[in-house]
Parts: C-alpha cells; sequence; structure tokens
C-alpha cells in the first residue's frame, strides 16, 4: 500500500506545549515482570545484521525465517528492526539476534553503527533488479570495513520465485560470491525457499569458525557470545545475561 | 521491542553525529540529514535531557519536512523518545498516527503494544503504591485507636 499524501500529523495535534519536566530513566524497572525464567536453553548467542538496497526483500526474509510467514505489502522498514529465533547447530542450541537494518539512504549512516560486532552479515540483492546487485560493492565495502575479518557474509539474491523477470543470472552473481569469498543462495521469502538454509548456514560456519579457532571468543566484538550451560539463577534478567560475557 | 527501545547508543557514534551537527548549525540551519541522525541517537540515550533534546529536533523535523515518508521516522522515532521518557500518552499517540496512514505497519503496532504494557506495569505499581499508602495510614488509624483505648 502507498502511503497517502499528508496525512501524517494531520489528525494529531502537532503544536503540543513541551514539557520539560524531566522524566526519571531506570534501565530495569521492574525485573520481577521481565524475568527469565531458569537456565539458558541456548549455549551461545550470535549477532547477524541485514543489508541491502531498499525493497530487496530484507525484511521478509527475517520475518519468513523468524515467523515462517511472507508479509505481503511490507512498508519500508524504520531505521532497525530486531528478530530472533533459537536454532540448533551440532548440537548446541544457538540463539541468533537479527539487526535487520532499513535501505533507505537516509538511514545508512546512523544503520552503519549496527554492523559493529555482527558475526554474520547477510547482505541481500533483489534477482530481479539489477541495479540492487549493481549496488553490492559498496554494501561490500560498508561490512568488511565495518566488521572484524572472522564475520561470516552470506550473499542472498532474494525474490527467486520472480523466474519471469529475473535480471540478475545465477552465475553471475555466484561467480562474484566466489571472487569476494562470500557464501550465496538465491532465495524466496515468499515461499520459504532457502530461507532456513541462509541464516543456517551462515551459524554453521561461525559455529565451525568458534571450533576451528578462527574466531576468538575472546575478542571484542566478535559478535558471539557463550553461555554458560549450567542452571542459573532465576533472578537473572535478560539485560545481565546479554551483559554476561562469555564465560570460556 | 524491547531490543530496539532498550537499545543504548554508542557514545562514539553519539559524539560523531553531534559535531556534525554542531558545526552544520553553526553556519545556519542543519541539513534535515545531519538533524535526524543526530535525534536517532538522542532518542537511544539513558538522560532524560538527551532524550528530551532528541524529541525537540525531531518535532521541528516534522514541521519542517514535507516527505511523508521521513515524516513516518520522525513519528516513530517521537514515539521511541517518549516511550523512553515515560511518557506513555504521548508516545501512544504517535504510533496511532503512524497507523492511520500505514494499517499494516509492524513496526508501529509493535511499538504501540509494548507501550500499552509499559502503561499496565506503570498502573499496577501506581495502585501497589497507593494500596501500600492507604494500609499505613489505615494501620495507623488503628494503632492510635489502641493506644486512645488503653488510655
Amino acid at each position: 500500500m502507498g502511503l497517502m499524501k499528508s496525512h501524517f500529523g494531520s489528525h494529531i495535534g502537532l503544536s503540543w506545549k513541551i514539557n520539560n519536566e524531566g522524566a526519571d530513566i531506570v534501565s530495569s524497572d521492574f525485573p520481577a515482570l521481565t524475568m527469565a525464567s531458569g537456565p539458558y536453553n541456548y549455549s551461545y548467542i550470535f549477532k547477524y545484521i541485514i543489508i541491502g538496497d531498499m525493497g530487496v526483500g530484507k525484511s521478509c526474509l527475517l520475518h519468513q525465517f523468524t515467523e515462517k510467514k511472507f508479509m505481503a505489502d511490507c512498508p519500508h522498514t524504520i531505521g532497525v528492526e530486531f528478530g530472533t529465533r533459537i536454532i540448533e547447530v551440532s548440537g548446541q542450541k544457538i540463539k541468533l539476534q537479527i539487526w535487520d537494518t532499513a535501505g533507505q539512504e537516509r538511514f545508512r549512516a546512523v544503520t552503519r553503527s549496527y554492523y559493529r560486532g555482527a558475526a554474520g552479515a547477510l547482505m541481500v540483492y533483489d534477482i530481479t533488479r539489477r541495479s540492487t546487485y549493481n549496488h553490492l560493492s559498496s554494501w561490500l565495502t560498508d561490512a568488511r570495513n565495518l566488521t572484524n575479518p572472522n564475520t561470516v557474509i552470506f550473499l542472498i539474491g532474494n525474490k527467486c520465485d520472480l523466474e519471469a523477470q529475473r535480471d540478475v543470472t545465477y552465475e553471475e552473481a555466484k561467480q562474484f560470491a566466489d571472487e569476494n569469498g562470500l557464501m550465496f543462495l538465491e532465495c524466496s521469502a515468499k515461499t520459504g525457499e532457502n530461507v532456513e538454509e541462509a541464516f543456517l548456514d551462515t551459524a554453521r560456519k561461525i559455529y565451525q569458525n568458534i571450533q576451528d579457532g578462527s574466531l576468538d571468543l575472546n575478542a571484542a566484538e566478535s559478535g558471539v557470545q557463550h553461555k554458560p550451560s549450567t542452571p542459573r539463577s532465576a533472578l537473572s534478567t535478560d539485560q545481565t545475561q546479554n551483559k554476561e560475557g562469555c564465560s570460556c | 521491542m524491547e531490543a530496539i527501545i532498550d537499545e543504548v547508543v554508542d557514545p562514539a557514534d553519539l559524539k560523531k553525529f553531534e559535531k556534525i551537527y554542531a558545526e552544520q548549525s553553526g553556519r545556519g540551519p542543519a541539513s534535515t540529514k545531519a538533524q535526524f541522525e543526530y535525534a536517532w541517537c538522542l532518542v537511544r540515550c539513558r538522560s532524560p535531557q538527551d532524550l528530551r533534546k532528541g524529541t525537540v529536533l525531531l518535532e521541528d523535523l516534522f514541521h519542517r519536512v514535507g516527505d511523508d515518508h521521513a515524516k513516518r521516522d520522525y513519528l516513530f522515532y517521537l514515539a521511541v523518545g517518549h516511550t523512553r521518557l515515560k511518557e506513555y500518552e504521548k508516545a501512544l499517540k504517535y504510533t496511532e498516527a503512524i497507523l492511520k496512514v500505514e494499517p499494516k505497519n509492524h513496526q508501529a503496532a509493535q511499538l504501540r503494544e509494548h507501550i500499552k504494557k509499559k502503561m499496565k506495569i506503570d498502573g499496577l505499581v501506581g495502585m501497589a503504591i497507593v494500596g501500600g499508602a492507604a494500609a499505613v495510614a489505615v494501620g495507623g488509624l488503628v494503632g492510635l485507636g489502641l493506644a486512645l483505648s488503653k488510655k
């Protein structure tokens, strides 16, 4: 659905008076109401980012992966979105924390700060729009410059259900991926084809990097947190879980 | 939605975008881009002063910029800023303004649910405080009565 003209704010009085009284912000207001119950049910947290031009289907891919549903008529993302899902790799439960960035240019400067500390980056283009493929080198430059050398970068050619409108061949993109050392799949957020594979293959590669020692969990911004497997106090909040680094 | 609302800006980022905004403001009105980037950082700060400053810059943008997509973004971050300031009524109004134009905007819908949940929690805590105060008052009266009756 397109936006109707000049409707924002027309029905809300935007000439309110600003009140300057300070409100106090307490980070964990009511821990008892937001507390995590019992021990972790995962042993690692991997941070992902999803990047690429606007309209390539980044949010739809995230939604398909976390909700197993296709979100039709999805409006352009405002800033960033966040999603999580617990997956299993080699018998280990891993929580994926996925930051989905808006593709519009006006967000780009600020969304760059979300690249920091990503263990995986999903770089998406639309196989029916060559311009989105042509911009990949710029997205790749950002991904390389703003993440660490071990960040797994996975190239996704989305909308592969629209074969009749294809504008970029599989072979061409595959070659680009190989030349740049990227993993690659064509997916469809609409049908769900290869969506699980893209997210899971990225996690497998990250896990493999941990296992063979090329990804140092103690390094700052590795994008991975290791969780103790022993049961913990039921009073630990999600907040503190996230802040505790690895215990290895 | 908690992750988005609770997220705190990296101080280095705040400083970076503050500098760009300040430099531009020194030469006349800052570009809407610089102002938005700085405001987006401010509404992810912890201090109420910064949050407030962010909402003021966003309100200004809302009036300066005619583009509807941009207006939607400003409303969303105004809602985020006011949520963090615990000004839930105002925050709710902004999310509803977005949903009137984009009924399928799940980000605004999720934020609205989050705000409603927060309002409910605050309401319950408020009632608990009032209830507690009433109990103390009753206790005091009973104590007074007992003290008097013993005389």
